[in-house]
């Protein structure tokens, strides 16, 4: 129950040093604010094969644009612990009870929970400056969708995390990472289009199936695949990284104690 | 008195840093008794630092061991954290945009106190540290010295045994230093250990149990 609380606490703190920055929600919104206007003349403007209309290519990529969010917060994991690092406010989470892998672990809610936040709001935008067309009926089960996709995500920031502790680089490939992912990922344009060599990459990462899922939920717009197909690997992603990244930072975590660098940034 | 009974013993603990022809700490025994106020003084570089992240199981040394009332840093993870804290040098380690009491609960909840006690614990550590007018104040609205209580408050506030503390008198003005001794002595009278560090000019100016100098990597009788 304690470590409950831990968790909670360090949830409430970065939602207070959020809060603390007043035009940041603002900045935000007004950010997808604009893709969303982008893409939505961009969609009036060109004919695109795979989709009937403008209308079903715009439904299409605002669930991409809503993911990307998703998708930079999950990377953002790595520098944070880099602030913490900087900040000489990571010695106190490693010597805590609490232990600095929970800690991380805890980092990484609000960064994701904001994105989820952050992503219904561009739907909602969509809907009510756009005239985006939800389905409302299977709306709500894109809900425990999204938690799993968020657990699924959640190991690759850790992943990295741990090589920021390593290595003391905050982004180390993961500006790389986030735009391979946008373009295998299908957050733009089906999956479909891309070369057969580059599909394979596609079904090899989350964050396809997971786009896909919330896409046949949201909107049904073309080239989403079959939802249990989808669920199933997004179910077997989170199963297999959750323990292996877990297993990579409390490793990172001794290599760093070992060394006598894990403070250092 | 058996290494389960005892606050600190450091054993035969070697440290060398990569690429420096000596080693920082070579083969350093010390022991704290439970009750007792031990100071490491020394030389700027001379070690002392080192020395209290490998006690504070921050970093792992080379060779020798750490035991805190019979834990080890590795073995014993959880149990060893929760019976030691640490002060670190610096004005570091603090949450720039939280108050001074969002700062102690946040650290209340990472050391796993009862749930029910931290408000009570908090309030408690506030007026301890002469904190109250300033509990709602930023810590990036604090002076050094404010700050300094603050860390001091939040690590003695966690009640940890053995409690190390790397220049815990910076910034700190006279009332500031006396809270630090009266901390201590609440540590002593409960049966725990306190290791302080500093240069070697700035011996602390209370009753020590031990006194040690810290040069070319050993321990010495200051």
């Amino acid at each position: 129950m304690r470590p409950l609380y831990a968790y909670m606490a360090l949830l409430r703190r970065d939602l207070t040093v959020y809060l603390s920055y007043r035009t940041r929600l603002v900045s935000q919104l007004l950010t997808s604010l604009f893709s969303i206007t982008l893409f939505y003349y961009v969609s009036r403007l060109v004919h695109v094969s795979g989709f009937a209309t403008p209308t079903s290519y715009f439904s299409f990529v605002v669930v991409g644009i809503a993911m990307v969010g998703v998708l930079y917060s999950c990377f953002t994991i790595p520098d944070l612990v880099r602030q913490e690092l900087v900040a000489g406010t990571f010695d106190r989470l490693l010597l805590s009870p609490f232990g600095a892998t929970s800690s991380i672990l805890a980092m990484a809610l609000f960064p994701l929970l904001y994105s989820f936040v952050l992503a219904t709001a561009t739907l909602l935008i969509a809907c009510a400056v756009f005239g985006l067309h939800l389905h409302l009926a299977t709306v709500p089960l894109a809900i425990p969708v999204m938690a799993l996709t968020l657990v699924a995500l959640l190991p690759l920031g850790m992943l990295f995390a741990a090589l920021t502790i390593v290595v003391k680089q905050g982004s180390v490939g993961t500006s790389w990472v986030i735009a391979l992912f946008s373009i295998v990922g299908g957050l733009y344009f089906p999956v479909s289009v891309l070369p057969s060599w580059l599909r394979g990459l596609a079904q090899l990462q989350p964050f396809t199936p997971a786009t896909g899922l919330l896409r046949h939920l949201l909107v049904d717009a073309s080239g989403a695949p079959a939802p249990a197909h989808s669920l199933l690997k997004l179910f077997l992603f989170a199963v297999a990284l959750v323990p292996l990244s877990t297993f990579a930072l409390s490793r990172a975590i001794r290599f760093g104690q070992a060394r006598g660098t894990i403070i250092e940034y | 008195m058996n290494a389960a009974e005892t606050p600190l013993i450091l054993k035969a603990v070697g440290k060398r840093w990569p690429g420096s022809p000596q080693p920082v700490l070579d083969a350093v025994d010390l022991t704290l008794q439970p009750g007792t106020l031990a100071w490491v003084g020394g030389a700027n570089g001379a070690g002392k630092t080192t020395l209290l992240r490998i006690a504070a199981g921050l970093i792992a040394p080379e060779r020798g061991s750490t035991r805190v009332w019979g834990n080890s840093p590795s073995h014993d993870g959880a149990r060893f954290r929760r019976l030691v804290s640490f002060l670190p040098a610096g004005d570091r380690g603090l949450y720039a945009r939280l108050t001074v009491v969002q700062q102690l609960k946040l650290s209340a909840r990472l050391w796993l106190l009862d749930p029910a006690r931290v408000e009570a614990i908090v309030a408690g550590t506030l007026a301890r540290f002469a904190l109250q007018e300033l509990a709602c104040r930023r810590v990036d609205r604090l002076s050094m010295g404010q700050r300094q209580r603050v860390r001091l408050a939040s690590t003695f506030m966690v009640g940890a045994p053995l409690v190390l503390l790397d220049e815990p008198l910076t910034s700190l003005d006279t009332d500031g230093a006396e809270l630090v001794h009266d901390a201590i002595e609440d540590v002593r009278a409960d049966g725990g250990a306190v290791l302080w560090c500093s240069p070697t000019g700035e011996r602390p100016h209370c009753q020590l149990d031990q006194a040690l100098t810290l040069t070319n990597g050993a321990l010495y009788v200051a």
